[in-house]
């Protein structure tokens, strides 16, 4: 049984368990032996290590990837946008910079531990696209999506920088993995032209609330006019916090006058492959009973 | 008298340089910069119209204005997307330029409240963001009310605090580490 490491970081399992939930469900379901990170901390988050210094940064960062090292593991997955680049960026530096490596390595061994180097770190849908492959999903699928028509976003930092991630679409400015996937669950994901746009969720969203906001609406109202989606499918949870919690807000403050369901693509697989919707979707705040009644109705 | 000069040597306009090829940018690099635009183009900052974005960020520290990064805000709103380093065709890697002016305004304590708190929860709990309520979230979805993480674990609470001590956090957090 393939092994993989479950990196939670911290908006999944505090504000979005359902994505925690959905993950663990998907991986079981996909032949995952799923094993928890026991200690592990913040990726760190780029407001907060990396903005301090570069060593403090990857003593961070080296600490949840000796915990996955000390369980023998060969990768790790995240869900989370920040956690994905945070990790595999500070990965990059101690490649690049032994000193740095070795640095690291004198501060851990004062309680006893130890950084390699050795383990991968994917988010969700590389994980799914290079280690399950989009055969073997299809042919895990119990709940078809029957030609939901899905507008795919994967975020900003499961794209760049290119460079430092063991997993990668061909054209990072013309993202395909995400998109295929929704199509191996059955469903349709069209191209739009502000597919990359970011969705304004991150330091920007709290540095300057109100300009971030214009970010999401852009994004989401060209993606109606052009390919009219029922379901907007996010590769991060913080996209997924903007374009569920955020807009159901937005909503409510009479800023945007659409309603667009929105999920993580770990829920929409997880869902797929049979979960109870009630846990996937338990937290969800823009409505989408019409989502769910089209894919496990009458099931 | 001199009090009141501005001083336009070149000590002062290196003062900003000196500081941030240490905190990890390279000066060198910096000034290939050709202010083309295409970091503007693509940069998240830019689109949502704040004062400072990553093309004018560049070139105010190439002309070494150190003071801007202190009283604007504009460095903290940057979204680590690394568009620029993409789309870069002088290979600065403007984003760089951006930790780093970081790392300089919090060694002069200008920071916003934000980024305190979340180092606050970093080092006490192990996580910058912590949402409140979540133990009721997680039972809902019959998940372990805590996290397996470090904070459900106590000894590799302190084992992690004792790490992060030993790092510039230590430096520069206007908090206690202890």
């Amino acid at each position: 049984m393939k092994r993989v490491g479950l990196y939670l970081g911290c908006n999944i399992p505090f504000r979005r368990p359902d994505v925690e939930y959905s993950m663990r469900y998907a991986l079981k379901a996909l032949d995952f032996e799923v094993v928890d990170l026991e200690g592990a901390a913040c990726c760190p988050a780029f407001g907060s290590m990396p903005s301090v210094d570069l060593l403090a940064w990857c003593v961070g960062s080296a600490w949840n990837l000796s915990i996955a090292e000390e369980k023998g593991l060969e990768y790790i997955v995240t869900g989370c946008g920040s956690c994905y680049g945070s990790l595999n960026e500070a990965k990059y530096h101690m490649e690049k910079h032994p000193e740095i490596k070795q640095k690291v390595n004198e501060i851990l061994s004062s309680v006893g531990k130890k950084y390699e180097g050795k383990v991968k770190v994917y988010n969700f849908y590389n994980l799914i696209y290079d280690l399950v492959g989009l055969d073997e999903l299809k042919r895990k699928v119990k709940f078809p999506l029957k030609g939901l028509i899905c507008g795919a976003q994967p975020g900003c930092h499961n794209l760049w920088p290119e460079k430092v991630f063991p997993a990668n679409d061909e054209n990072t400015f013309q993202p395909k993995r995400l998109r295929e996937i929704c199509e191996a669950l059955g469903g349709e994901a069209p191209w739009y032209s502000t597919i990359t746009d970011c969705c304004g969720m991150g330091a920007l969203g709290t540095l300057a609330k109100d300009k971030s906001e214009t970010l999401f609406i852009r994004k989401i109202k060209t993606m109606l006019e052009e390919i009219n989606p029922e379901l907007y499918v996010v590769g991060c949870s913080s996209c997924l916090l903007r374009g569920d919690n955020r807009q159901a807000v937005m909503k409510k403050e009479g800023k945007i006058d659409f309603e667009l369901p929105a999920v993580h693509i770990a829920q929409l697989v997880a869902l797929a492959l049979g979960a109870e919707p009630e846990k996937v979707l338990g937290l969800t705040e823009v409505p989408i009973e019409k989502v769910l009644e089209k894919i496990r109705g009458g099931a | 008298m001199e009090g009141n000069l501005i001083k336009l040597s070149e000590e002062f306009l290196q003062e900003l340089w000196e500081e941030i090829e240490e905190m990890g940018m390279s000066v060198k690099d910096l000034r290939r910069c050709i202010q083309c635009g295409r970091c503007a183009a693509t940069c998240p900052m830019a689109l949502a119209g704040l004062d400072y974005f990553i093309k004018k960020i560049v070139h105010a520290s190439i002309l070494g204005l150190k003071e801007i990064f202190l009283e604007d805000s504009s460095i903290w709103g940057c979204q680590s997307c690394n568009r620029c380093v993409e789309i870069c065709p002088m290979d600065i890697k403007p984003y760089e330029l951006i930790l780093a002016l970081r790392r300089m305004c919090m060694r002069n304590y200008a920071m916003p409240s934000s980024t305190i708190d979340s180092l606050r929860n970093y080092y006490e709990k192990g996580h910058s963001v912590i949402t409140a309520g979540y133990e009721e979230r997680r039972r809902k979805l019959g998940l372990p009310e805590v996290p397996p993480t470090v904070l459900s674990n106590e000894e590799m609470r302190k084992k992690f605090q004792e790490v992060i001590k030993q790092t510039a956090l230590a430096e520069v957090a206007p908090f206690p580490l202890d």
